[in-house]
Order: structure tokens, then C-alpha cells, then sequence
């Protein structure tokens, strides 16, 4: 198993490979910042957060850094807010594959641009499981469970600007794979690989590429409403509570178990 | 885009429309027919489709015959009355000795309805109300539905039902098209019975903007059942009898538990009283037969509903509104308040939420009524449907035509707000009838009936050329313009929807002329609903959703055309308050106490008009002397 | 008063666009979450809202007449078999409210027809229905006929 990204280097110029991974890089973070300022989505979100906090009880720093803790360790690193299976392992697939794709590239890169064999074997190995897993877990996306296909009806072949992002990460991905099953090297494969690596990063003012920063935000203020007791207005009075059992009308459940299973929510949400 | 065509053979009963009529005809299929196939046709998701789906507080039709507290010709004169004399008794009676079963059936599977602490009886709202909390109604019956049925299909449009070749008159089946993957299916099917939805959104709305959404009644209930009924050549009853509410404003939310449980009462805007200023006027014209102030107050006979009406449109005319309801009274007592809420969270969301907006507390103030646009159905304080058979024991020979809630295409059954005459049935009385249609279609299978069907490939091709012709027509003049939704070439559904609703609304009785109409006024509508009927062949649709409003806003057309034909023929006022005939502003009770029954010729599409004897429950004297079980009194 | 859905909590799961009996929920093709395509045919029956999982979904009073500031919110919980509401005033004011929405477990009460015993012909050739007559009165009576009540229909004028 060699290092790819050694043996293009050998027929292009020093330093290309390095400079093409920063300025993605930045490209991200530049296309995040303009995403935010452009659609001023930072004003709402802070505006918003100050309105919830207005509603409850004033939180305290320890109790917000566990909530940070927990978003971080549930929502972030486990995708615990997705609520069907599915998407959620597809999600963690598709993430945890991202990750040491990058990881493994920007290795391989920076830390092994010479001889294609000197590289330790563990980083191509990691590459191509994160790849493997990048396209198993889109694929599956793509074609089953993207919910325009799944729940509307839409042929998997449509294509929406929503679409922007997974699109061009599977062609990264996928022309990646390619380009390193066949040798690696400088051909069309490869620029076309870099074409669609730059869609894909170029992309973000355009695409949900900026969502994986604007998820976890959106999470961590969604519990910080729930442990202040604002709970976004949502009703928090439940059959759990011994005073709300003796509501009128609570007594038609006297006999009832406490759980009753699940009636429309048995099944998934495909009813055509 | 090439639609796949999906066929579905061999169904001996196909249910259109799985609402609460739908679901109970699903239901009692199977027990009837257990080796029988049994389908469902559901425009949206059976889960939560037809008017049910916010749910309901209160079952309106339960006759509590196990406690004796009433019996079912109680009800039926109860509804006689209601509606000025004009309903089916034969098929009313019919129901109200059946649907207690089918309440007492809704409790064991789990629907929660409130007991009387006191009495251990089901809480009643008023006589024949009795109040649950039914949030999942739906759900809970259409999970009864899905154990009974061999399929379900949800998000199919249906759009016209399949005729038989082989002889004239008799169902075949239906097709439609699926709202989410565009394709055509055909089920062929020995009986069918269409329990699709009444109509809302005929006549323009109060409320224009996002505000059309709030109506009385459900916006998904586009008139399919009389739109499917009418184009088969089924006769129609009492398509006239459109009915008007008096309900909270705006929101339009339900005023039945305020004026029963809260004891809640109105007032004009001066704090008066004023129903009784307008009775002596409305008495001369309708008659004491239908409004005895003084009778009714002594026997506790209510007062016709759209008599009701007609005095607050009357006192709101005369510069004395808005009406209010008088509440803060009754919501200081915190039980009365927390059910006046949950009334509207059970069945109403909408009207909660309003308040909310408005601030509006019924403890501090007394929120508004009035009345609304007008609606054609048939299971409410309204009879509008299809002309069907009554059971055999009761009917007169000339209700009777071999199977009960039959209409008068063989094979095509009704049920719901699909059948014309029983009204008062609400949710429990229309899946009573459903659970009859599917026993008499069983039985129409069994007696051989349905043999014989012949479906030409040519009627099924006939079909699917017209159901997509929308968004074909779409595709290609689309290109006539540069951008926008004006194009000299079609109209798109909601444009078709605003026109038809003005047009109904100024010439057939709708609330900006105060429910006026005359005959003038009526020919000049059904000219007009000639000339958009021609205008319909050029509507456009650019995706599915817009195909079904395509097809939804058809079915209104021919529904709309049905009433005012019926509207034009009975040449008296019967129901002011409903609408009023401005040319014959009295009740004729010597030349209009029938029915109006009428058929439009799926050929031609020429109305004929007649009217049909209305028979009366009256003391058999016979029948008294050798009466076997003891009458029922009314109890406490 | 339409839904709306919130951009921070959608994550694009399909349950609003199964159940919605008006097919106006549906997906946004720059973002692939819910929202609410035709606001005019909204009934506000809250059938999305209550099935989103996420309480993604809210609803904002008709812009025709509604002013802005309420809010009525929902949780739907068909394991415990209630749902509760909190409804906020535009003042502030706050109600809260919890039901039953079912007596027993989701479907377990509900006998498959096709595996009771099968009508008699004198049950078929009769007026009975299902569970009749027992369920009518719960007693051993049975059903009701215009014999049993003395009446018979006659054509006419009566009132």
C-alpha cells in the first residue's frame, strides 16, 4: 500500500501538494466566515440565545460547561440528534470516515512527500478506510435515505443545491479512490479529483459544508433552553409527575401502563 | 416524465377516502368478508387524513340507549327539526340505533371519553354530546382500518371512478394518480364505497390571505365525494342545503362544549339579548311549525340552527354587532376554564392559538362570533350528499333499492359526508355508515352483483390521458412567457380556486351579499361555471402537488355546479340563515316539503331536477297496541 | 396560523411530509429540510408538529389575523399516552395543559376481524352489525326497530 499523494508529488512542483491542503483550508474558513457575515446567521443566533437565556433561570459556569461537554461528547462526536438509526449511522460513517480521510491526507502530505515507500503503512491504510467509509455511508445518503428520495418521492438521480455538499464530497472521494487504485500519479484522474476537492471546499458559502459549525452551536444552545427552563416554550409538564396525574382527566390512564408503545411513529415515514 | 401504470385487479371492496366514514366501512368489511379484498384509496396519510386529524372533544352522535337516555327516533326528530322538516328519517334512524355500538367499540380500543363522576356514565355535553379526548381519534380508528384492510394506498388522488362496460350504471372500480411518485393506478373493484371528503373552499372565505387556511372545515376536503359521485351519474340530495356556522371569529373554533358544558351564552354588542327581537319576523316566515319560541322553551326543543344564524346576521346588519360569547362568567370556575382551552387544543388548535395572540382571555373578556362562509356536507347541521337506499326493514319501497347506502349506481356505495340526508351523524354516525356500506357491499358481492365487469383498456388510457393533461399542458405553454404565474394560455389551481369561490360567493348565497341569492342570480352562476368548466381543460399544473390542487379544484367545480342547480330548483327559503332566495322569501311547505334530487347525464352533462317525497316518523297505532318492549323514558 | 419550521432544528427526517393531510410540508431543495410550501391551505391541525421529533416545527398565527408574540407548543408523547401543551400570551400569560390521548397500549385492543368467528346467514341476511347487539345497550336487549318504538313512515307534511 503506498502513499499516493508521494508518488504525484515526484511530477509536480515542490510544495504544490502542501500549498493545495492550506489553501482549502482556508478556503473553508474563509467561506464559513463569509457564509455567516453575508446572511447574517451570527447576529440571529446570538440574538436568539440572549432571548431564551432572557426566559429561564440564570445558568452557572460549571453547569454550562458540562452542557458544552455533553453536546460535545453526544451531539458532536456520536451525532446523538439524529432520531432514526439510519441517517445516524450513515451520518457517523460519512463523519468519522471525513475525518480520517483528512487526517490521513494531510499526513501523508506534509509528513511523507518524499519516497512513496518510506511511508509507515498505517496512514494509506487509514486514507482508504476513511474513503471506504466516506462512500458507504454517502452512497447509502444518496440513493435511500436523502429525504427528498425517501419521504417525497423524488427520483435518486435529481439534483437540488442542497445536494452541492454531498455531491462533491462523494466525487472527491470516490475520484480519489480511483486515482490512488490506479497508481497514484499526475493524469487526468488526478486533476480531476483536485477539480472536485476544490467544489467541495470552494463550495461552502453555497453548500451545508458550513452546518457542521452551525449544528453543534445550535445543539448546545438547545440544551442550555432545556436546563434553564425555558425549553424553546415547549410544554414540560409531563404523566411522570404525580400532581399532573391527578389532572382532570388523568385518570382515564390510572390503569394504563407507563409506556403504551408507539402508534403513528411504528413506522418510518414512508407512506406512498 | 413517464408515470408507471400500477393495476390493482380483483378488489371486491375498494374504500376512496379513509376518513371516518372510510375507515368504518374498512373496518366492518372484513367481518362480512373475511376471505374478501378489501383496499383503501387514501389522498393523504390514512394516519391523519379527513377532518378528524387535529381530533375532536366530543363524539356529537351517541344515543346512550344502554343508560336509557335516549332512543334513536329521538334523534331523528332532533335532526328533523334541526333542518326545517327536510331529511332522510329512514336512513337516520338507521344510524342512530346502530352508533352506539360503535362508540362503545371506540372506548374498548383505547379512545379516552370522560365519565360523569357522579354517575359513572360517559360525561355528556348536551344531549346527544358526550365529550373524549380525542387528540389520536384518527389514528385509533385508522389503525382499525389497517387490521381490516388487504392494502392501504395513502397519498393517491383519486380523481374519477371506472364505469362498467358491459351494462350501463354500474361501478367498477377508480383511478388516480400518487401524489409522491406520480404514477397512475387503476384498481378495478366489484363495489366501491366513496367516503372522500365534503366541500370546503366553494364559496370565498372571510379570510383571503394565509387566513384561507383556517376554515371551518378541513381545506383537504375538496368535494371529492360528490365531484366522484356526480361525474358517475349518481343522483344527489339536498345539495342546496349548505350550511353556515355561528363560531368563534376567525379562528372559527367550536362552540358546542361552551354553550352545553360552560352554559355560555350570546349578546350583541350592547350586552342584549337579541334573538328574541327577531323571532316574531322569522316565524311568519317559516312557519310556527318550525319556530315555537314558547314550545321550545317549555320542551326544551332547540331551535333550529340556521335560525340561529339568521338572527345574529340579522342584528349584525342592523349596526348591533359583533356578537359576542359570554364567558367570563364561566371561566372563573378553573374546571370550566381548563375544558373551554382543551376544547380548542383537542379539536381547534387554531382558535387557541389566536387568542394567544390577541390576548384574548374568556376570563376577562368576551371573545367575538360570527358566521362563517358557507360549506356542502352531509354529516354536520347539514344533509348534502348522495341519494342512497336505507335498510330494508325501515325504508318505504321507494328509499329501497336492494342494499343499503347504495346509491343509485350499482355497486357505488356512500358514507360519511358522501351520503345525502343524515345529518347529525358527525364522526361516530359516519363510521356507522361506513360499517353499513361495507355490510351491504359484501352482500351485493355475495348475491352475485358484481359479476361480469368489463374495463376497457380504452377507458383506463382515456383516464391517464386526462389526469395528466395538466402538467402537459404546463410543460408546453410554459414557454409562451418569460417568468411569472400570467399566461394567456392556462390558469394554475389557485388562480382557478379564486375564481370559483368569488364567483359562488356573489352569485349563489355567499357571506359578502349576506347569503343572498335569487334566480337571476343563479343562471348568471351557472353560466359562469359553464364558462370555467371550459377554462378547467386549460388548467396547468407545474409539479404534483399543484396536479392534485388541479384536481381537487374539478372536483369543487362539479360540486359547485350541483349546488347551485339545486340551489336554483327549490324555489322557497327554507333554511334562512343558510341562504336565503331573495325572489321567495318564505318556507313552502305545500309545494317544498320533498327532497331535491337531481342527476347529472355523465354524457351530456344536462341536470335533471326532481323532487322526492320526504317521509315522516309518525305514531304507528296500530304497532302501539302490540308493542313488545316497553318504551324508553328520557331520563334525567 | 401556518408552521414554520426552524432552521437550527431540522434535520431533514420526513416525518412532517408523511402526515401532513394537506401535502404542504415538504422539502426545501437549497437547504433539504421541511417547511411549509402553501400556507393558505394550513389548518394548523398540527399534525407535522406533533410528529417531528425534533419539535423542529412551530406555528405562527395567520398573518391576516394574528399579531406576532404567541406561542402554542406542543409534545405529543405516544408512549405515555398524553400530550401536553404550553401556550404563551402574547402578554406573557402562560397556560399549561396535559391529556390522555389513549386508554390502552397503540393498537393492542383493536381484534383482527379476519380471525373472529365468522357471521351466521341469519346474522348476514339481518341488520346487525359487528358486535351487535350486544355492544349497543351492553344488555341483552336487541336492536331497535320501528315496531319497537310504535312508529312507521309516512309520506308527508309532518313536523
Amino acid at each position: 500500500m503506498l502513499n499516493p499523494f508521494a508518488v504525484a508529488g515526484a511530477s509536480l512542483p515542490a510544495g504544490f501538494l502542501q500549498g493545495f491542503l492550506v489553501v482549502m483550508a482556508l478556503a473553508v474558513v474563509l467561506g464559513t466566515l463569509f457564509d455567516i457575515v453575508h446572511k447574517g446567521s451570527a447576529r440571529y443566533f446570538f440574538a436568539n440565545m440572549r432571548n431564551s437565556r432572557g426566559r429561564g433561570r440564570e445558568l452557572g459556569g460549571g453547569e454550562l460547561a458540562s452542557i458544552a461537554v455533553q453536546t460535545a461528547v453526544v451531539d458532536v462526536l456520536a451525532s446523538g440528534e439524529f432520531c432514526n438509526a439510519r441517517r445516524r449511522v450513515a451520518h457517523l460513517l460519512g463523519m468519522y470516515g471525513f475525518v480520517l480521510y483528512v487526517v490521513a491526507t494531510a499526513v501523508m502530505v506534509f509528513g511523507y512527500p518524499g519516497e512513496p515507500m518510506a511511508t509507515p503503512r498505517i496512514w494509506p491504510l487509514l486514507w482508504w478506510i476513511g474513503a471506504w467509509m466516506v462512500m458507504i455511508g454517502g452512497y447509502w445518503f444518496w440513493f435511500f435515505i436523502r429525504v427528498d428520495v425517501a419521504a417525497e418521492g423524488h427520483s435518486p438521480l435529481r439534483l437540488a443545491k442542497a445536494d452541492l455538499f454531498v455531491l462533491s464530497l462523494l466525487a472527491s472521494v470516490t475520484l480519489g479512490a480511483i486515482w490512488a487504485a490506479l497508481g497514484g500519479g499526475v493524469g487526468l484522474v488526478f486533476w480531476l479529483y483536485l477539480l472536485a476537492t476544490v467544489v467541495l471546499f470552494g463550495g461552502v458559502p453555497w453548500s451545508k459544508f458550513a452546518h457542521m459549525f452551525f449544528k453543534p452551536a445550535a445543539a448546545f444552545d438547545k440544551r442550555v433552553s432545556r436546563a434553564n427552563g425555558s425549553a424553546e416554550n415547549l410544554p414540560t409538564q409531563t404523566r411522570d409527575d404525580p400532581a399532573q396525574q391527578q389532572r382532570h382527566s388523568m385518570e382515564l390512564l390510572r390503569n394504563a401502563p407507563m409506556d403504551m408503545g408507539l402508534g403513528i411513529k411504528r413506522e418510518a415515514p414512508r407512506h406512498y | 416524465m413517464a408515470y408507471h401504470t400500477i393495476v390493482e385487479d380483483d378488489i371486491d371492496i375498494l374504500v376512496v377516502g379513509a376518513g371516518l366514514g372510510g375507515t368504518g366501512a374498512a373496518w366492518e368489511a372484513r367481518f362480512w368478508g373475511q376471505d374478501k379484498k378489501i383496499v383503501i384509496a387514501e389522498k393523504a396519510n390514512i394516519d391523519r387524513s379527513g377532518a378528524v386529524a387535529q381530533g375532536l372533544y366530543a363524539i356529537n352522535c351517541y344515543m346512550g340507549t344502554r343508560w336509557g337516555e335516549n332512543n334513536p327516533e329521538d334523534h331523528v326528530r332532533y335532526a328533523r327539526i334541526d333542518l326545517m322538516g327536510l331529511v332522510r328519517e329512514d336512513l337516520l334512524f338507521d344510524m342512530a340505533r346502530h352508533v352506539d355500538s360503535t362508540v362503545h367499540q371506540f372506548e374498548e380500543w383505547g379512545l379516552p371519553i370522560m365519565r360523569n363522576p357522579k354517575t359513572g356514565r360517559y360525561l355528556r355535553e348536551g344531549r346527544w354530546q358526550i365529550m373524549i379526548h380525542g387528540e389520536s381519534y384518527k389514528p385509533i380508528v385508522a389503525e382499525a382500518a389497517k387490521k381490516s384492510a388487504d392494502k392501504v394506498f395513502n397519498r393517491i388522488c383519486v380523481t374519477h371512478l371506472l364505469m362498467d362496460e358491459s351494462r350501463p350504471n354500474r361501478v367498477a372500480g377508480a383511478v388516480g394518480f400518487n401524489v409522491r411518485t406520480g404514477n397512475y393506478h387503476v384498481f378495478k373493484s366489484k363495489t366501491v364505497v366513496c367516503s372522500a371528503g365534503g366541500a370546503s373552499n366553494i364559496f370565498k372565505p372571510r379570510s383571503t390571505g394565509e387566513g384561507a387556511g383556517r376554515t371551518w372545515y378541513a381545506p383537504w376536503s375538496s368535494a371529492s365525494a360528490y365531484g366522484l359521485l356526480i361525474e358517475a351519474g349518481a343522483k344527489m340530495t339536498q345539495m342546496e342545503n349548505r350550511i353556515v356556522l355561528a363560531r368563534f371569529k376567525d379562528g372559527y373554533g367550536p362552540v358546542g362544549a361552551y354553550f352545553l358544558h360552560l352554559k355560555t351564552y350570546t349578546q350583541n354588542s350592547l350586552g342584549e339579548e337579541y334573538e328574541s327581537k327577531w323571532f316574531p319576523e322569522l316565524q311568519k316566515m317559516v312557519g310556527k311549525e318550525y319556530l315555537d319560541p314558547e314550545a321550545s322553551h317549555l320542551t326544551h326543543r332547540p331551535i333550529p340552527t340556521c335560525l340561529r344564524n339568521h338572527c345574529i346576521i340579522q342584528e349584525v346588519a342592523a349596526g348591533r354587532g359583533p356578537i359576542h360569547m359570554v364567558t367570563m362568567q364561566a371561566f372563573q370556575d378553573p374546571h370550566l376554564e381548563e375544558v373551554g382551552w382543551e376544547n380548542f387544543l383537542g379539536m381547534t388548535v387554531g382558535q387557541a392559538v389566536l387568542w394567544a395572540a390577541t390576548d384574548v382571555d374568556p376570563k376577562h373578556e368576551n371573545p367575538e362570533l360570527t358566521t362563517s362562509e358557507p360549506y356542502v356536507m352531509g354529516s354536520h347541521a347539514t344533509c348534502s350528499g348522495a341519494w342512497c337506499s336505507g335498510p330494508e326493514d325501515v325504508s318505504p319501497p321507494e328509499y329501497f333499492w336492494g342494499y343499503n347506502r347504495m346509491t343509485t349506481v350499482e355497486g357505488l356505495f356512500g358514507a360519511g359526508d358522501a351520503v345525502g340526508g343524515t345529518p347529525h351523524a358527525f364522526s361516530s354516525g359516519s363510521f356507522t355508515e361506513g360499517r353499513l356500506a361495507a355490510k351491504a357491499a359484501c352482500k351485493y358481492i355475495d348475491d352475485g352483483k358484481g359479476e361480469g365487469i368489463v374495463v376497457s383498456n380504452a377507458q383506463i388510457e382515456r383516464r391517464r390521458k386526462q389526469i395528466y393533461k395538466p402538467l402537459e399542458h404546463y410543460r408546453v405553454y410554459r414557454n409562451a412567457v418569460v417568468a411569472g404565474t400570467v399566461n394567456p394560455h392556462y390558469i394554475n389551481p389557485q388562480q382557478g380556486l379564486d375564481r370559483l369561490q368569488k364567483l359562488m360567493d356573489e352569485y349563489c348565497g355567499g357571506y359578502t351579499v349576506g347569503y343572498m341569492t335569487n334566480e337571476k342570480l343563479l343562471n348568471i352562476c351557472l353560466k359562469k361555471l359553464a364558462i370555467m368548466e371550459e377554462d378547467l381543460e386549460s388548467v396547468a399544473a407545474k409539479d404534483l402537488h399543484e396536479l392534485l390542487r388541479a384536481w381537487e379544484l374539478k372536483h369543487r367545480h362539479r360540486a359547485a355546479e350541483c349546488v347551485t342547480q339545486h340551489t336554483l330548483f327549490r324555489k322557497e327559503t327554507r333554511w334562512p340563515g343558510y341562504y336565503y332566495r331573495g325572489d321567495v322569501m318564505k318556507v313552502d311547505d305545500e309545494n317544498w316539503h320533498v327532497l331535491t334530487v337531481s342527476r347529472r347525464d355523465p354524457e351530456t352533462g344536462e341536470y335533471t331536477m326532481e323532487r322526492a317525497p320526504c317521509y315522516h316518523l309518525v305514531e304507528d297505532e296500530e304497532a302501539t297496541a302490540s308493542r313488545q318492549a316497553p318504551a324508553q323514558k328520557l331520563s334525567a | 396560523m401556518p408552521t414554520f419550521v426552524y432552521m437550527t432544528r431540522c434535520d431533514g427526517c420526513g416525518h412532517c411530509v408523511d402526515i401532513c393531510p394537506s401535502d404542504i410540508m415538504h422539502i426545501d431543495p437549497t437547504y433539504r429540510r421541511a417547511y411549509n410550501i402553501e400556507p393558505n391551505m394550513c389548518w394548523e391541525c398540527y399534525s407535522c408538529v406533533k410528529a417531528c421529533p425534533q419539535h423542529a416545527i412551530d406555528v405562527r398565527g395567520y398573518a391576516d389575523f394574528a399579531p406576532l408574540g404567541h406561542s402554542v407548543r406542543v409534545d405529543r408523547d405516544e408512549r405515555k399516552g398524553t400530550i401536553a401543551w404550553k401556550i404563551k400570551f402574547r402578554d406573557g400569560t402562560e397556560k399549561n395543559f396535559l391529556s390522555p390521548i389513549t386508554t390502552k397500549p397503540w393498537g393492542t385492543a383493536i381484534p383482527k376481524l379476519a380471525e373472529v368467528p365468522a357471521p351466521s346467514s341469519e346474522q348476514r341476511d339481518g341488520q346487525l352489525l359487528y358486535n351487535e347487539p350486544k355492544y349497543i345497550r351492553l344488555d341483552e336487549g336487541g336492536l331497535r326497530t320501528l315496531k319497537d318504538a310504535g312508529l312507521k313512515l309516512k309520506k308527508g307534511v309532518y313536523y
